[in-house]
């Protein structure tokens, strides 16, 4: 659609929306242009690039599980800080109970759907705004995730909090591998690919645009509202799970609060790809724009030696853009 | 003669492709209650609004004691001494301030210039003594949200009277009202008239009219058709007479449909909040059956009932001998009922999506093979309906936002062919859509009914139900009134029941 429309634009207001349309996609060919142009084979090299996909990974994964929760226009704020939650439940049952690496990757993905259900409580039971319920939701699972592991992280080496000895002693290569590329690079794709397909071509996906587009509509269409958003809570915990395992691999440890820090990434993710293509809605091809748009920035300026703690005024300033770029195509306010 | 007059002098105005107000004379004085009436759409509101300075873009003039005033903003209709009382009360208040603040709020606003702190006492006792005066007894500490419907209107009208007012202006102030509440507001109405203040009283109540009211004017389509006195030869068949008359924009020849047995039962339907009573009906196959009443009698309550986006207390729903369990709209549309709802845009439509997506959407299941949709079926679908109702797209594949009303109704109803119901309740379908697409809605219509579907069509245009339907209930205060033979009543009769006369 983007490509018949570049040919013929025809007036001024063609063009505006054109540009806002791919907007997220032109900044990401003209950083990597800009920088291949600064930084030259340092930059635009293969080893690079892996890098940059490899660092993006993880905040497409959690972008991912937030684009869900979106897409019928809900919200949750909570989920990185319950993705440390997770991770914790994760290790710990690797470590400490020495469970296999595929039962703990099962318990982990249960846990957080498990968990979930809270969410979605306070959201479609209790009814409160999903803002509110979430922000309440981030000191809840903070709380009481540093309370299951004892106050600190769950690493190798150490006992567990009632001073017993784990029943392993460190992680084996496999649990290394998940959080290395190319494992980390195709588990992000798959991820990417897997909400592309539900969101697209199934009829949940259709059902759940119809909601975020206007959900008193589609509720007087017939739509079951509280299933899809229940359903749509359901997939995004276990995108959170996804990406809290991927997290503690690449950390071979649960860090406290190890996942917190990829929530404003993850969103400016979203918000990015909220306009590519003029969607207009979250989705996952967009998100993942977004995502490398973030990384590519990042690491550009890190090798142009900005020093790392300017960067979150850099992604702040993304997020901006892509909010404008966003909401400055509604037609009403 | 001492009396204050408000005189509005070949008043019109113009909203695009509507004459909304047309040369319309209107007197008030004070010390009198003026009784304003009109079926729905006939400029009463308008009317009211040029006078309270909400709609600056009238023609005319208006003149306070014989001598010439513009009332262009809000402000110079208060100075003016005009006070009105819109009929929606929880627009006008600030539920979660307390009643001293919602009474003075005009004094705190426009008398605080140079203050910077708000004196608590003196805004009660003022507060209280308005009340006083009105002979009300409210709590001016309670908040406005705890306060009954009657109390926040007695609050607007102690607003309004705070400042001053010489011409106070009601706008349906009985419509929400009990029975014992309105004889409380008649009460402070018939006192406000001995403080020799003039009230304008708009409602849809005959009865009420010729209860207290002193004259009275008749609107119809944007005109003041009579103007006189109440006396004890008024009486209420006078006023509906020149009510009436409307002219039918769209006549239709119905093609008559066999009609069948019953098959849709409804009986004793009660909504959870009483929005509406104990409501019993029947549709037959193949016939339409109209649910006639004012705005507000409860006709679109009815509908979302029917339908479950609005809870029942009690009551059953039957549909060919078999109790139908309707707890929400999915229920409605699994038991192949179908609503088009009033509020097009906000209710019906997926203004964001395509049209191929809103002519699926009801049965997408129906278009998928293991949960992913086929997008050809999908697009044959849209094609045939695109088709077969005329629908004026450029492509299937435009966003609904962007296609004129009538063709937006179209693809509502398109979206319940498609999924192939049996009940089909249509809420205002017509409304906002130009003559020649509302022939085109009744001609489709028409033919579900001729295709031995239930038909059930609620508006507040009698002239459309006597064209489409076979019979007609009638809705007054959330319950069936009266029920008709359209064969055998008229505009005249609906009207009757319409405005509170029983027949059961």
């Amino acid at each position: 659609m983007g490509n018949t429309k570049a040919l013929k634009l025809a007036n001024k207001k063609d063009v505006t929306r054109f540009l806002l349309d791919w907007a997220a996609v032109l900044a990401l060919l003209l950083c990597l242009i800009v920088f291949t142009i600064k930084l030259g084979g340092a930059f635009f090299s293969g080893p690079n690039m892996i890098n940059i996909l490899r660092a993006m990974a993880i905040t497409t994964i959690f972008a991912i599980a937030a684009t869900v929760t979106m897409a019928p226009d809900g919200f949750d704020i909570s989920e990185c800080t319950l993705a440390s939650f997770s991770a914790y439940i994760f290790v710990s049952t690797y470590l400490w109970y020495g469970f296999s690496l595929g039962m703990a990757i099962l318990a982990c993905i249960l846990f957080t759907m498990v968990f979930y259900l809270l969410t979605l409580f306070l959201i479609l039971v209790c009814k409160i705004p999903d803002m509110l319920a979430t922000v309440a939701l981030m000191f809840v699972h903070q709380g009481l995730g540093l309370w299951y592991t004892g106050g600190g992280a769950v690493s190798a080496g150490m006992s567990l909090p009632n001073g017993s000895a784990p029943a392993r002693r460190g992680m084996s290569e496999a649990f290394m591998a998940i959080g290395q590329a190319p494992t980390i690079i195709i588990i992000m794709l798959a991820c990417v690919a897997a909400a592309h397909i539900f969101l697209t071509y199934t009829k949940y996906g259709r059902y759940l645009y119809a909601m975020g587009g206007n959900r008193k509509a589609a509720k007087l269409s017939g739509i079951n509202v509280i299933k899809y958003r229940f359903m749509a809570g359901m997939i995004t915990a276990i995108f959170i799970a996804i990406g809290a395992i991927v997290v503690s691999s690449r950390n071979t440890a649960a860090q406290i609060v190890g996942c917190d820090n990829y929530l404003m990434p993850a969103l400016a993710a979203v918000f990015v790809g909220l306009s590519v293509g003029g969607q207009n809605k979250p989705n996952a091809l967009g998100t993942l724009i977004g995502a490398g748009l973030v990384s590519v920035l990042e690491n550009g300026l890190m090798m142009s030696s900005v020093p790392y703690y300017v960067l979150p005024a850099v992604k702040g300033a993304v997020l901006v853009l892509a909010l404008i770029a966003a909401y400055s195509s509604d037609e009403e306010y | 003669m001492d009396k204050d007059t408000l005189e509005c002098k070949n008043i019109s105005m113009l909203f695009p492709g509507v004459k909304a107000l047309d040369d319309v004379n209107f007197t008030i004085e004070t010390g009198e209650i003026h009784a304003l009436v009109g079926a729905n759409g006939a400029g009463k509101s308008t009317l009211m609004k040029v006078l309270a300075g909400a709609n600056p873009g009238y023609e005319g003039q208006i003149f306070k004691n014989g001598s010439d005033l513009e009332i262009r903003t809000p402000m110079a209709a208060k100075k003016a001494g005009v006070q009105i009382v819109f009929q929606e009360v929880d627009t006008a208040l600030i539920s979660s301030l307390s009643v001293a603040e919602n009474i003075m709020m005009n004094d705190m606003i426009m008398n605080m210039k140079g203050k910077h702190f708000v004196n608590w006492p003196k805004i009660r006792k003022n507060a209280l003594k308005v009340l006083e005066s009105m002979n009300i007894k409210i709590d001016v500490r309670r908040k406005v949200s705890d306060l009954s419907l009657a109390e926040k209107q007695m609050v607007l009208i102690a607003r309004a009277l705070q400042s001053s007012c010489k011409y106070l202006l009601l706008d349906e102030p009985t419509a929400p009202l009990s029975n014992t509440e309105t004889k409380e507001l008649f009460r402070l109405v018939l006192a406000l008239k001995e403080k020799d203040i003039a009230i304008v009283f708009i409602t849809h109540r005959i009865y009420e009219v010729l209860e207290i009211c002193d004259k009275y004017t008749v609107m119809r389509n944007g005109q003041v058709v009579s103007n006189s006195p109440i006396d004890e030869t008024t009486t209420d068949k006078q006023i509906i007479d020149k009510m009436l008359g409307r002219s039918f924009d769209a006549t239709f020849d119905k093609e008559p449909t066999e009609i069948g047995e019953k098959v849709f039962e409804v009986s004793h339907l009660t909504e959870k909040e009483d929005k509406i009573k104990d409501v019993s009906l029947y549709v037959r196959k193949g016939e339409v059956v109209g649910i006639a009443g004012l705005v507000g009698a409860g006709k679109s309550e009815l509908c979302k009932t029917l339908f479950g986006a609005m809870k029942k207390k009690k009551g059953e729903i039957v549909y060919k001998d078999k109790i139908l369990k309707i707890n929400n709209p999915t229920d409605a549309v699994s038991h192949s009922i179908a609503l088009v709802p009033e509020e097009r845009r906000k209710e019906g439509i997926l203004v964001q999506e395509t049209v191929d997506f809103n002519l699926s959407v009801a049965n997408l299941s129906d278009y998928c093979s293991l949960s992913f949709v086929n997008n050809k079926k999908t697009a044959a679908n849209a094609k045939q309906y695109v088709e077969t109702l005329g629908i004026k797209t450029p492509s299937i594949y435009q966003k609904t936002a962007f296609l004129s009303g009538g063709n937006q109704q179209k693809v509502v109803i398109g979206k319940w062919l498609s999924a192939d119901c049996d009940v089909y309740i249509f809420d205002e379908p017509t409304k906002g859509v130009d003559v020649g697409a509302k022939r085109e809605i009744f001609k489709l219509i028409n033919s579900i009914a001729a295709s031995g579907k239930c038909v059930i069509y609620a508006t507040c245009e009698n002239g459309e139900l006597l064209s489409i339907s076979d019979r007609i209930y009638v809705m007054y205060g959330g319950e069936i009134s009266a029920e008709l033979e359209t064969s055998k009543t008229d505009d005249k009769e609906i009207t009757k029941y319409s405005v509170g006369f029983k027949n059961k």
